[in-house]
């Protein structure tokens, strides 16, 4: 039945993906909730938030606020909190009740930067749509509004898009991603919103490329480049590293009919791995956003756990690569490579990878 | 701009008065600082009982989260307690089912799909709404109606309205009474009596137990207590409610109007004597008469022998704990201890405490986990040796803590003499 969730828990939803983008960023940010978006947010999709306090925070929307359309108190509530706290911008993040009530951001936007004098961003999530599109809302709000100038490029510096926790599953996902990029040969990494600030924003136009390890991050790339002709490429060395520790690890893929589960950047970067070393077909699926420009023939667009399991039942694939949440509706006879996505179970990656043999006992 | 957290004392909230309170200490004047100290505020569903996991509180229901995803992301730390495996299902809303309003005709076909999903039959259905709906006015009972048709079985509804949580009826108040709705007049037997009020049973060897067998009670019912359907349905056979949590009384009120069963509320309190007075009056009205000497005098010895070994103490006591900041303060500075710091929301119930903590520690001061500033708060300003509640352990994290949060009920002299147990655990 569309809609209808038996074996999985919603996924991670657009506000959280916006959170994510811009937490690092010493702004304030606000949750236009009446409470418990918030609460789902930091208590469950920002893994960063018990390592480190965070200006975030719940308008505390009440039935009235809502009924009367009162946005006004919500400036006002914005305008106290930016007397008393430090930040460079503010930000106001959508949820299902002022999409209910057709909130008007532009205006907020406008109201709110009449009263206090700091930049204000406005995403307009609704809580129904899912964290890869309310991160993509993000980067182009943030970049729009602050990568102005046309800066001279330096030679060696990278910009990388799309690197949040729930992208990448991995709270060290920024030092990683440097670390592998400068071995490539980069002097200057930027991981914007993990590990680079605003300051890194502001001057993206003087990066030699950028680096899309996402989806999300593919529309902000885009827009760099039609802005600064700053050229993109898109793959995930996170996970192609991933995949050969995999293949160190023991697990053999030769030949196997895989399917490959996450992120449509990182499950894609996997199949050019996997190809390598030998596979068999490789197909791709996503729970999240399917950019066609980074698709192959075949690849799928997961929309209900129906779909899924009816994909189980067809028997087309050896071996399932993704989150171990998905295992209830794999069947015995396939084996499984556990993936972590904390988009999906709310898990992070931690190195180590289960496989779950077969009912055969073959492992592989 | 100061770059600290807004504090008053108790002495000039005292002297302010109840109509006077500073806004800052007031949370819907403004943004609601969003830590770890309180996360149960934003989301009690996060920890403890939230709305979800109260309204699995019926032995063998489970729940239909009707919502956008959002609403239901964190759903997957509960059910991954084992108690709740199986328990919990979604019927994702998009934007056309906010429009059109769709979904509700959805709703009975995917009761019946869970339904048949399910090994064994549930008891009871509950289907959890969200603010969205409340913003539409959904009629859910109809919905309800319409899906107990089709499965033939009961189905509730449960409001998770989180925009009216500060309203005459927020959802925690709701829950409950959804979850005594299904009870259906039954005669009466003298000898059976309700407690209402959590979701978690009381300590074992609470001495309510003890003192109501005394008096010829033969058969105490708690809702979580209840090992099947069946037996939750005994509760409507109870002689009077014990109402052991404010956000009980409407549902102890439907008791009364519904199942002609009164109630009597009690207080969850620190202070002996305040606990004695309240079983007295209790007893009183009851027209009965206990000997709780056995309970008081171990539970004094319990502060007793704590004080002779750590009097110079000095508490920073939160909100996130199964008792009133506020309460728990005094009856703490009555024994003899400092209490240099509260986390707590003021409300005319406690504002009494306030006053008489203001008698004895004006200086106390009292923050508002809610407020803005309290991003800057930096515990190496003030003294605390030993802190109570979550939150206060989150804000003093290198100082011994007791969460006191137990889902388990610690109540009266019992939970007092626990209280400084645990309390000598943490320091030793």
């Amino acid at each position: 039945m569309k809609g209808l969730r038996k074996y999985l828990t919603p996924f991670a939803p657009d506000q959280s993906g916006a959170v994510s983008v811009l937490y690092e960023l010493g702004g304030i940010l606000i949750i236009c909730d009446a409470g418990g978006c918030a609460g789902n947010i930091c208590g469950f999709d920002e893994p960063r938030w018990t390592d480190h306090a965070s200006a975030i925070f719940s308008a505390g929307l009440r039935d009235m606020d809502a009924i009367m359309g009162r946005d006004d108190r919500l400036v006002e509530k914005l305008a106290d909190a930016t007397s008393k706290l430090e930040a460079n911008f503010a930000a106001v993040i959508g949820t299902p009740v002022p999409s209910v009530i057709a909130t008007d951001y532009h205006g907020l936007k406008r109201m709110a930067e009449r009263k206090v004098k700091m930049p204000i961003l406005t995403v307009d999530t609704t809580g129904m749509e899912l964290y890869d599109r309310g991160a993509e809302k993000a980067y182009e709000e943030l970049f729009r509004r602050f990568t102005e100038e046309t800066l001279p490029v330096e030679k060696g510096r990278i910009g990388v898009l799309g690197v949040n926790p729930l992208d990448l599953s991995d709270r060290k996902a920024g030092e990683k991603l440097v670390e592998i990029l400068k071995k490539e040969g980069w002097n200057q990494v930027d991981c914007y919103g993990m590990g680079a600030g605003l300051d890194r924003i502001a001057a993206a136009s003087a990066a030699e490329k950028n680096l899309v390890v996402s989806p999300s991050g593919l529309k902000t790339a885009q827009y760099l480049q039609k802005k600064f002709g700053t050229p993109f490429e898109v793959r995930n060395p996170l996970a192609a590293e991933d995949c050969r520790k995999w293949a160190e690890a023991g697990i053999d893929f030769s030949g196997k009919r895989i399917l490959v589960v996450g992120q449509q950047v990182s499950a894609e970067t996997i199949r050019q791995v996997l190809e390598k070393l030998g596979s068999g077909l490789v197909t791709t699926a996503t729970w999240f956003m399917k950019k066609e420009e980074l698709s192959r023939e075949g690849d799928i667009r997961l929309l209900e756990e129906d779909q899924f399991e009816e994909l189980m039942r067809q028997g087309h694939f050896d071996m399932i690569i993704g989150d171990s949440d998905l295992w209830p509706m794999v069947p015995d006879t396939v084996e499984t490579v556990d993936m972590p996505q904390f988009s999906i179970s709310g898990k992070l990656a931690d190195g180590k990878y289960a496989v779950r043999p077969t009912a055969e006992g073959t492992r592989r | 701009m100061s770059n600290k957290p807004v504090f008053y004392t108790v002495s000039e909230l005292s002297a302010r008065g109840m109509d006077n309170i500073p806004s800052e200490m007031i949370s819907n004047t403004h943004l609601i600082y969003s830590s770890p100290a309180a996360l149960a505020f934003n989301s009690p569903g996060a920890e403890g009982f939230g709305v979800k996991r109260a309204g699995l509180a019926i032995p063998d229901s489970v729940m239909l989260i009707v919502a956008p995803g959002c609403c239901g992301r964190n759903t997957s730390l509960i059910s991954s307690m084992p108690q709740y495996r199986n328990r919990f299902f979604y019927l994702m809303m998009d934007e056309t089912d906010i429009v059109t309003g769709r979904h509700l005709k959805k709703i009975p076909k995917a009761v019946e799909e869970v339904c048949s999903s399910l090994e064994k039959k549930p008891s009871v259905v509950m289907i959890c709404i969200t603010c969205v709906d409340a913003l539409l006015g959904t009629d859910m009972e109809r919905v309800c109606r319409k899906a107990e048709e089709r499965v033939n079985l009961p189905v509730r509804p449960c409001y998770m309205y989180a925009l009216t949580r500060e309203g005459r009826k927020p959802p925690m108040v709701h829950v409950r009474q959804s979850l005594y709705s299904l009870l259906k007049p039954s005669r009466k037997k003298g000898n059976v009596v309700n407690l209402l009020g959590f979701f978690a049973h009381l300590e074992d060897d609470c001495e309510l137990y003890d003192l109501l067998h005394s008096i010829g009670v033969k058969t105490i019912h708690e809702l979580s207590r209840c090992r099947d359907y069946e037996e939750y349905l005994t509760m409507s056979q109870a002689n009077f409610n014990l109402v052991l949590h404010p956000e009980a009384r409407f549902a102890a009120s439907d008791f009364e109007k519904r199942l002609n069963i009164p109630s009597i509320e009690l207080t969850r309190l620190y202070q002996i004597d305040k606990i004695q007075n309240q079983y007295r009056a209790l007893c009183s009205a009851l027209g009965v008469s206990w000997d709780d000497t056995k309970y008081r005098e171990e539970a004094e010895n319990a502060v007793r022998s704590f004080y002779e070994k750590h009097g110079s103490l000095t508490f920073a006591v939160g909100e996130c704990m199964n008792g009133d900041a506020f309460e728990l303060s005094l009856a703490l500075l009555r024994y003899g201890f400092q209490v240099s710091e509260i986390y707590g929301t003021i409300t005319a119930e406690n504002f009494i405490y306030l006053k008489k903590i203001a008698e004895l520690s004006g200086n106390t001061r009292v923050y508002s986990n809610l407020e803005p500033t309290m991003l800057y708060y930096d515990c190496s300003e003030t003294t605390a040796d030993v802190t109570i509640g979550k939150d206060a352990g989150y804000y003093h994290a290198g100082c011994p803590n007791l969460p006191w949060n137990r889902d388990i009920q610690p109540y009266g002299y019992k939970g007092l003499t626990q209280l400084f147990r645990e309390l000598e655990e943490v320091l030793s």
